[in-house]
């Protein structure tokens, strides 16, 4: 009976195929990890922002009433509303993955792409 | 050596070629955000035609607040019975009135959707203003879930009550969209209406519960739970400041002021949706004790905050509930 041993070059193989795989593993999950600030109106994306770059924008999107988004250092908010309760505005800073403010009256909302739940009951 | 550099490439390409196309290759996902019910709507829906299913489930919500829930639409139905001191339903109506009286009749009262007059007077999240005390007795005098009589075919107010299905409209929704889930071939579905949630599908889903101090994404704890509706009520939603004090938008019905009860948020899950949500309020104006007992005989599940930022977690989701804000820590119960 023949046996074939494993060659050196077989291991070779297997061993590049799994650096390869390893390294878009590695690539895939760091792209993932940058933090991008998703600006919508009325479920339409109006403007993104990168928050890992420190992008800064200042975003003033057609609704109204109107309302006044900066980002800036690695954050994003509602800096100015003319909707009566200002409720977007005292949700401050957005900066974690998932973080997330509304403006109901102008249908505006900020979002940081990402979460670690499926969904956040409120 | 020719030959093994080849299948390396080609190997790895395969490989690179599964991994970008694996979630849209096996199952269809697709995500959308829409308004509807005067709040912010998503829905991350995967299975055979999701795309579709996510459009019809959109266009469902909308003509569900349209012609049947919303009181700002004339034509509704729920306009038509204000103004009509009731009249015929339908079976879905009949559902929604014969499930919410229950809940009415079991809370003693303390949950009522018959004071949509009362809340236009406090008017949150516009001019947000103290009513005149007069006016808000006047309206108070015109509500009582007890003035309804409700058959199959129809309902009939003993009163000038305005119905307002706002404390229950976001789990009629889920509802909803549930059957229609059920009807397509929808693999799994996580839908949020203005925070209430439909998780559906075979799997292991993670819900985390509101921050009342932070944004809208942002959470203190999060529940591990199956296929199941949750919705949470809680003060931070809708409220004013005057003169040093919060006035919340969850009214007492025996009042017609903000519900005091020392409950922050409450979160309560179902595998019904209407539960879920008229539930939550209810729990919210009966407080801790009573809201929790009244929660269990619909077999429901509950997790109060209180203001001293204690949780109190129902039998069912104490193995289920991790709390992620060191500034909150489970009551002793």
């Amino acid at each position: 009976m023949n046996i074939k041993l494993i060659k050196k070059g077989d291991i070779l193989l297997v061993a590049a195929i799994a650096v390869i795989a390893g390294i878009f593993f590695l690539w895939q999950s760091l792209n993932n990890e940058s933090l991008t600030a998703v600006v919508t109106v009325d479920g339409e994306v109006v403007q993104t922002v990168n928050l890992s770059a420190k992008e800064e924008k200042i975003i003033i999107p057609d609704t109204q009433p109107k309302v006044k988004i900066v980002a800036e250092n690695g954050k994003i908010r509602f800096d100015y509303a003319e909707c009566e309760d200002k409720l977007c505005v005292s949700c401050g800073n957005l900066e974690k993955k998932g973080d997330t403010a509304v403006c109901l009256p102008s249908k505006t909302v900020i979002t940081v792409a990402g979460s670690d739940v499926d969904a956040v009951t409120y | 050596m020719k030959k093994k550099i080849v299948s390396v490439a080609v190997i790895a390409v395969a490989l690179i070629a599964v991994i970008l196309l694996s979630d849209k290759f096996i199952i269809n996902t697709t995500e959308n955000s829409f308004f509807a019910m005067n709040t912010v709507c998503s829905s991350k829906i995967s299975g055979k035609e999701s795309d579709l299913v996510s459009e019809e489930i959109q266009a469902a919500v909308e003509k569900l607040d349209t012609d049947v829930l919303s009181r700002k639409n004339e034509s509704s139905s729920v306009s038509r019975l204000n103004r009509n001191m009731g009249g015929e339903i339908d079976e879905k109506l009949f559902e929604y009135f014969s499930l919410l009286l229950d809940v009415c009749k079991k809370s003693g009262g303390k949950f009522d959707f018959t004071l949509g007059a009362v809340s236009d007077l406090w008017d949150f999240g516009g001019k947000a203003d103290l009513p005149d005390e007069a006016k808000l007795k006047e309206a108070l005098s015109h509500s009582g879930s007890e003035k309804i009589t409700l058959t199959e075919k129809s309902v009939a107010y003993g009163d000038s009550l305005t119905v307002d299905f706002g404390a229950a409209g976001k789990g009629i929704a889920l509802d909803e969209i549930k059957n229609h889930l059920e009807k397509n071939e929808t693999k799994e579905a996580v839908i949020s209406i203005g925070g209430s949630i439909l998780l559906y599908g075979e799997k292991d889903f993670t819900v985390g519960i509101r921050n009342p101090e932070g944004n809208a994404g942002s959470y203190i704890a999060i529940l591990n739970v199956d296929g199941c509706c949750v919705s949470t009520s809680g003060g931070y939603e809708r409220f004013f400041e005057k003169d040093g004090k919060t006035y919340y938008h969850i009214l007492d019905p025996e009042t017609g002021y903000p519900a005091q009860s020392g409950v922050v948020s409450v979160t309560v899950v179902s595998e019904s949706g209407i539960f879920s949500d008229a539930l939550s309020t209810a729990c919210f104006v009966l407080g801790i004790e009573e809201g929790a007992a009244l929660a269990k005989e619909y077999g429901c599940e509950t997790v109060f905050v209180d203001e001293n930022k204690k949780l109190y977690v129902s039998d069912g989701l104490k193995e289920k509930i991790e709390i992620t804000d060191n500034g909150y820590s489970l009551a002793e119960q």
